[in-house]
């Protein structure tokens, strides 16, 4: 009964999906794409993505409340996990992170559920997709166990790459999954043999036995062997980084955000992004938490602060060098990325480390989705809002529909008093905190430098009218993205403003 | 005797004053005449308010606590109701916006009923962010009471101004006002130091609206600088901040971003003047002073009339107050050492480059602009030189900057707006056709230039009697001081020679010959100013007064502050001046108590399971 309320999150949101195939496999049989009577191409669309929609959010939120009610409960108090530790561990660390990615994917499937009757892919396995990957990623935040971690990460993969996919016709979408299915599938495959090289040199694969003989070596009598481990380190964060969208792993991340469907981008923005740095933090305390190789001259995190450093400098430099809103919003999330590897590499000297990057997801994931929702909420059918011409003017004629997007390209840019300010704030103090003087002066001038093409989206929209007679985009009316876009603004105001309880929950929350 | 005896004996001054003020316009307008006639009569009724000389009260009058909060917070709630009011209606939005700031500007009277005595005044505390140590805290003293009281008397000035010339999209010009009154005044009175921070950055969104919005033709460059320039440095001084905040919890052992707590701290050196460096790079590109000012020529130029009088009247001061409070406060040893070299920053980059740079310029605005570069070198000599008149000379001269700079902007839209052109090549005996428009222009010229009888004049002549006498400066002094005064004589020549252009000489231009002269809107706008220049002139111990306690209390913590640099100077370790109480300190954040219970969170090693005591790990398999 126990163990029933401890994967409560994950079985929820698996029985959901179950449930939501069968409704979508024994409901009304939905419109093939083809040539309708009169000649003209029809999208697929058999007008269920409202109601599937509907259901798959409700889904996903029953698995956030069911995470925090596990969490207000007290996993500590729970007996009977050992029978699914070390493969699934349920502490505040997973529950947290399942949350977060509830969240996302709450938020994603509404906007999916807006954005795709409207672009005619009104595909309904977009919304077991998003349910079967949720799986995938809750079960990797959860991960304690290196044959856990790959299966987790590739039933969250496999259902994305299938996600970007959704538009058939489109050689731009086909592209954008085979590129990131082709690398992403090469970093998993890396990724796996570090996690082979790991058991041939410790003989466990659960991390926390992995981390116990990692700190016998040197003694006499070890059998595991130092450059091995090494190696297998540089391997597992390399195709971790990979997830995460580090630099120089990046290269898929800006196709395949602009070429998937935005939803989908939504979705791997924010969930995809939470779940790999859950894991790529549990390996990196649990595994590869021995001193010698948490300090600065013989460890990782020498490795996570040029990792962190790169990805902000290439990713704010480039971002503001696009022309597409959505391109630029995929390199401003590997910036994003930089700033939490930042905290991820304070881990060495500071315990609000670890918290500090959980916080930063957080407010990371409602700020992103709020703005590519609200960059979905600026085109309709026919004329999606993709560059910034598209977006001219719409601060005078769509006012509610500009100010919105303001709200949320504000909090990423992390200017107080949005959410996203606390975020950077408190991922720097940690970073301050372990001595990190210069990561944290460079985070900051890179916030600086970022606040350039998050403030250029907001000139065109205000400051700019559209060329005369070009076509422009207008503003879809679908309650569901308004509903998505409520919801992430009331938790960016609230996590801006009144972040205490937030902060106190994610203090607890120790990978 | 009887009431209306009395009440005629009470209030003759007044009338007088409103009469002779009334009966100055020889011309129609009704409501110009009640505002020139109410307006004189404020600056009577300020006269004898503030008039020192009254019997000091038995007790301390009751200071209302929630004073600040009304005027921080009104404007910024009064923000957010206008996104609600229609756009169709923008008489509403108008006289909701202007209503709005003038009940500010009222409730920030009420800060004059308190004589200003060393300490802090009108203090509130909250608990924000306990765990970050972060308090909801603001107060105001001395240093800061004037520059409240110059930013909620330029707002609405301002907003009316910018009525005259903007007529779209009223609905965000007002928004963007109000809540930039908002965030100002927040900035001035925050005494937490992540209060401030935040309100400092909320300052840019609504500036950068106003300027590309509604500016002029290379708005959005204009705009862009502007934001991305100050933003830069505000990123520095937040990681100051955030080092500051580090190096209080190794001492004490808790987190605050108090300032009064932060500001105990002795860092040893390097880090001391990395710090000192961060807050004085933020505070010294918004002044602006060389070589940081290059966005302010643009700001000023593309902005629109209003929003360049709220620039240059309050949003300047900010960089200069910040350095006072902060730099001053926090960093005393390195602010003492790098003063000479500042101060010759200041007085050869500011003072002399942007008075030639002025000279130099065919736009009037563009030179207005240099001239304020010019007029907050002065402000930055002041407090370099780091006296007890120096510092009050220098917050005297930077309302008196808010009040001539601010007019001389509003006088530049009058003839921009009838010529759309602010060449002054393209104008010439304009006092023929204008002359109203070339009195106000004069006068305010002359407070620009410092001449005796306008409040320039007492506050460049205060700055520049401390540079001879500042220690700070050394053995510099008093050739600072003689270049200082050429600076004066530089802003007499731009000055002038820009009034001579434009408004004397033969009348050539036959496009001039029909200009209308100030009309109603420009007159009711301009008229306080005038009232304040003679005012301050006259009477600057009115304002001065209030100051003194204030900066007493800051340069005897400036003194001490120094010694305890110089004491720590080569160690390594921090330490924190120790608490002098008394009503300085008012407001300091205690230690917060230790939780009862232990926390029910479970330790990182019974997390890891890894305990290598009983050696009961969770092992997988093998």
């Amino acid at each position: 009964m126990n163990l029933l309320f401890a994967l409560s999150p994950l079985l929820a949101v698996a029985g959901g999906a179950l449930l939501l195939m069968l409704a979508e496999a024994l409901g009304k049989p939905a419109v093939a794409e083809g040539i309708n009577a009169d000649g003209l191409v029809t999208d697929a669309g058999a007008g269920r993505a409202p109601e599937l929609a509907v259901g798959s959010s409700v889904v996903l939120f029953c698995g956030a409340i069911f995470s925090l009610g596990v969490w207000l409960y007290g996993p500590e108090k729970l007996a009977g996990l050992d029978a699914v530790a070390p493969y699934f561990i349920v502490d505040r660390f997973s529950l947290f992170f399942s949350f977060v990615v509830c969240i996302g994917g709450a938020l994603a499937t509404l906007l999916g559920g807006g954005y795709l009757p409207e672009h005619g892919i009104d595909r309904t396995e977009f919304f077991s997709l998003v349910l079967w990957a949720t799986v995938g990623a809750i079960a990797l935040s959860a991960a304690g166990d290196l044959l856990s971690l790959f299966v987790g990460l590739e039933t969250m993969s496999l259902g994305v790459y299938c996600m970007i996919a959704l538009r058939r016709g489109s050689l731009k979408a086909s592209e954008a999954a085979l590129k990131y299915f082709l690398l992403g599938s090469f970093a998993a495959a890396v990724q796996l043999f570090g996690a082979g090289l790991l058991y041939g040199a410790t003989g466990h694969t659960d991390l926390a036995g992995i981390g116990k003989a990692i700190r016998t070596v040197g003694e006499a009598g070890s059998t595991v062997s130092a450059p091995m481990v090494l190696v297998a380190m540089v391997m597992s964060i390399v195709g971790l980084a990979f997830k995460v969208g580090a630099v120089p792993f990046h290269m898929w991340t800006p196709d395949a955000y602009e070429g998937a469907p935005t939803p989908t981008t939504t979705y791997m923005a924010v969930a995809l992004k939470s779940a790999a740095f859950a894991i790529l933090m549990r390996v990196l305390v649990l595994s590869f938490g021995d001193d010698r190789l948490l300090s600065w001259g013989t460890g990782w995190p020498p490795i996570v602060a040029t990792l962190a450093i790169l990805s902000m400098t290439l990713g704010n430099v480039v971002a503001g060098r696009q022309d597409s809103v959505k391109r630029m919003l995929a390199y401003s999330s590997i910036a994003h990325a930089g700033y939490a590897l930042v905290g991820v590499a304070a881990i060495l000297g500071s315990d609000q480390a670890a918290p500090s990057v959980s916080f930063y997801l957080l407010t990371y994931t409602v700020s992103t989705a709020g703005a590519f929702g609200a960059l979905i909420l600026c085109g309709s059918q026919g004329r999606e809002a993709v560059s910034y011409e598209d977006l001219a003017g719409v601060g005078r004629r769509h006012p509610t529909a500009a100010l919105a997007f303001s709200v949320f390209l504000l909090s990423l840019a992390g200017v107080p008093p949005a959410a996203g300010f606390f975020g950077k704030l408190y991922v720097f103090t940690a970073a301050t905190e372990a001595g990190l003087y210069w990561l944290t002066v460079l985070g900051l001038l890179n916030s600086a430098i970022a606040a350039y093409y998050y403030l250029r989206v907001m000139v065109y929209m205000y400051m700019r009218e559209p060329v005369p007679g070009a076509p422009v985009a207008v503003p879809m009316k679908s309650s569901m993205v308004n509903v998505a876009l409520i919801i992430a603004a009331v938790a960016v105001a609230l996590l801006g403003i009144f972040p205490t309880k937030a902060l106190q929950l994610a203090a607890t929350a120790l990978p | 005797m009887n009431p209306l005896a009395a009440a005629i004996v009470q209030l003759w001054p007044y009338a007088l004053a409103f009469v002779v003020a009334a009966a100055i316009p020889r011309r129609q307008g009704r409501w110009e005449r009640f505002a020139i006639g109410l307006s004189a009569v404020l600056g009577v009724a300020f006269l004898r308010g503030m008039w020192p000389g009254a019997e000091a009260p038995s007790e301390p009058p009751i200071e209302w606590p929630h004073l600040l909060n009304v005027i921080v917070f009104v404007p910024i709630l009064g923000a957010i109701a206008v996104l609600f009011l229609p756009r169709q209606a923008p008489r509403l939005l108008k006289r909701f916006s202007i209503a709005v700031l003038l009940v500010d500007f009222v409730a920030s009277l009420w800060l004059l009923g308190a004589p200003m005595a060393e300490g802090w005044h009108f203090q509130y505390i909250a608990d924000w962010l306990p765990s970050f140590g972060i308090r909801y805290h603001v107060a105001i003293d001395g240093v800061s009471l004037w520059l409240v009281l110059l930013t909620t008397l330029s707002s609405p000035l301002a907003l009316y101004v910018s009525f005259g010339s903007i007529q779209k999209r009223t609905k965000e010009l007002c928004f963007s006002f109000l809540l930039l009154h908002g965030a100002m005044l927040g900035a001035f009175v925050a005494l937490d130091l992540f209060l401030f921070y935040l309100f400092w950055e909320l300052m840019l969104v609504p500036m950068i609206l106003i300027i590309g919005v509604w500016g002029g033709v290379e708005k959005i460059k204009a705009a862009y600088k502007f934001f991305l320039y100050t933003m830069a440095g505000s990123m520095l001084m937040l990681a100051a901040i955030l080092y500051l905040v580090w190096s209080f919890k190794q001492v004490e052992g808790y987190y605050t971003f108090d300032y009064l707590a932060l500001r105990r701290l002795v860092l040893p050196d390097t880090a001391a003047w990395l710090c000192f460096a961060g807050f004085a790079v933020a505070f010294l590109i918004k002044v602006p002073m060389w070589p940081f000012h290059t966005w302010l020529p643009d700001a000023h130029v593309q902005a629109p009339t209003g929003g360049s009088v709220i620039l240059a009247a309050v949003l300047l001061k900010l960089g200069t107050y910040g350095y006072v409070r902060f730099c001053m406060g926090l960093f005393e040893g390195p602010a003492w050492q790098a003063g000479a070299t500042l101060a010759w920053v200041a007085l050869l980059g500011g003072v002399i480059y942007g008075a030639l740079c002025a000279w130099r310029q065919a736009d009037i605005k563009r030179l207005v602009a240099y001239s304020s570069v010019a007029h907050l070198g002065f402000v930055m000599l002041g407090l370099f030189s780091a006296t007890r008149s120096g510092i009050e000379g220098a917050l005297l001269q930077m309302v008196n900057h808010g009040v001539s700079t601010g007019a001389l902007f509003i006088l530049v839209g009058v003839i921009y707006d009838r010529r759309h052109t602010r060449l002054a090549s393209e104008y010439g005996g304009l006092a023929k056709v204008m002359p109203i428009y070339a009195a106000l222009f004069v006068v305010f010229t002359m407070a620009s230039i410092g001449v005796p009888g306008t409040n320039g004049f007492v506050g460049e002549y205060m700055i520049i009697m401390s540079t001879i006498v500042s220690q700070a400066l050394g053995r510099w002094a008093t050739s600072q001081a003689a270049v200082a005064s050429a600076g004066v004589i530089l802003a007499a020549v731009y000055m002038l020679s820009v009034v001579q252009k434009v408004f004397f000489g033969p009348l050539d231009n036959p496009k001039n010959k029909s200009l209308t002269d100030v009309n109603t809107r420009e007159a009711i706008s301009l008229a306080p100013l005038v009232v304040l220049v003679f005012i301050i002139g006259f009477f600057p111990k009115l304002l001065l007064d209030r100051m003194h306690d204030s900066v007493t209390s800051v340069v005897a913590r400036y003194v001490d502050g120094r010694l305890a640099y110089q004491d720590h100077r080569g160690r390594a370790d921090t330490v924190l001046e120790p608490l002098l109480g008394g009503p300085t300190e008012a407001g300091y954040p205690e230690r917060p108590a230790a939780p009862a219970e232990p926390s029910e969170a479970p330790s990182v090693a019974a997390i890891m399971h890894i305990d290598a005591a009983n050696g009961a790990g969770v092992e997988g398999t093998p």
